[in-house]
């Protein structure tokens, strides 16, 4: 197991995106944020599921929307490169459910889970116990399950649909979320017991 | 220093962290927080990349993830500890006592189920709310954009269906 867990950092290290340095420090920026937003809460993301929180929606929709138009432009200057999943539909409905049920019970996803154990949710712990069993029955499962992802629709992106106006559909996409992120309304849980206050920045 | 930055402050953040990460200065590879799942889980139980055709296709991008997913770990632990000086070990959520129940077994049964069904969904989709509505999404991915919509409508339906309603 030491010898595999090893392994890691030296698929990484060949892998040419990012020294394991980088890739560590895009993590500790990303584990940084989430919790200084304090969107690693279950009173963040079950607060939304439970409409009494509006933080993780307000705050996903700006920074996708700034990132869309920043990406084409990057994208145009050669700095950036995009890399598109594929549409597998069924995969994407019967995953997409499954995943905002249980996203909804356990208030984390698996990208804020880790954060949350790291301030010390000892129910968190257990759900990422879970999650690698689930990880576990999903790889044993997966020559069945394979099939039923399907069909594949390819990599398609919203702007190819309007050729000849991509730079027009990506800027109307960007304005339009980050609008509809300052329109959600500002509602904020404050949790008691973590003496949350609102943010002055 | 502030104790929490608002949605505002996070948004352009987070904006910048994706941008960065995607750049040729970064990774040059879109942020993604799933596949490192099943990838602890083949390191743990000694699963062969011979025998599970799924551990060898997810091995590369796994690996960067778990990587990525320490240093988070990490980055959630110095500022919970240091900035927002939230630290503190807990099982029973204030917003889950106060609409679903005070049990602690309820709570992690549901988190250890949640947690199960959780990864099942985000690996049959090719993705979670890093992969697919950050980073997808930024992409304007058509599949970033249907995992998002369905995600979002069901986390509000299973909300209203799960908890009590308020003041209940």
């Amino acid at each position: 197991m030491f010898e595999r867990f090893m392994h890691m950092f030296e698929i990484v290290a060949n892998e040419g995106h990012g020294s394991v340095w980088m890739v560590l420090f895009i993590g500790f920026v990303f584990g940084a944020i989430i919790q200084y937003a304090r969107v690693d809460k279950f009173e963040k993301i079950a607060g939304f599921a439970m409409l009494e929180d509006m933080t993780v929606p307000k705050m996903l929709f700006l920074a996708i929307g700034l990132a869309s138009i920043g990406l084409y432009f990057m994208n145009e200057m050669g700095w950036a490169h995009y890399h598109i999943k594929p549409i597998m539909l069924g995969g994407l409905v019967v995953g997409g459910i499954l995943f905002g049920i249980a996203m909804a019970i356990f208030g984390k996803c698996p990208g804020t889970g880790p954060i949350s154990v790291a301030e010390g949710r000892i129910d968190v712990l257990v759900g990422a116990i879970g999650g690698i069993m689930g990880g576990l029955f999903f790889t044993w499962a997966y020559p069945w399950l394979k099939p039923l992802m399907g069909p594949d629709f390819g990599k398609l992106t919203l702007p190819k649909l309007f050729e000849g106006h991509e730079s027009l559909v990506v800027l109307i996409y960007g304005v339009a979320l980050v609008i509809i992120a300052f329109l959600i309304p500002n509602i904020e849980y404050l949790d008691p017991e973590d003496r949350e206050e609102k943010a002055d920045i | 220093m502030p104790r929490k930055i608002s949605w505002l402050t996070g948004g352009i953040l987070m904006a910048l962290l994706i941008l960065f990460t995607f750049s040729i200065w970064g990774a040059d590879r879109p942020i993604g927080a799933s596949t490192y799942v099943p990838y602890f889980a083949s390191i743990i139980f000694g699963l062969d990349p011979a025998e599970y055709e799924y551990v060898a296709e997810i091995e590369k991008a796994g690996a960067w993830e778990g990587v990525m997913l320490i240093g988070a770990f990490l980055g959630g632990l110095f500022m919970s500890l240091f900035v927002t000086k939230t630290f503190r070990l807990s099982v029973v959520p204030t917003l889950w006592k106060e609409r679903k129940n005070n049990s602690v077994v309820s709570r992690l049964v549901w988190s250890f189920i949640a947690g199960f069904i959780m990864i099942i969904g985000a690996r049959l989709a090719g993705g979670c709310t890093s992969g697919h509505f950050l980073s997808g999404a930024s992409q304007i991915a058509v599949s970033g954009l249907i995992f998002g919509g369905i995600v979002m409508a069901t986390v509000v339906i299973t909300g209203r269906l799960f908890y009590k309603r308020k003041g209940e």
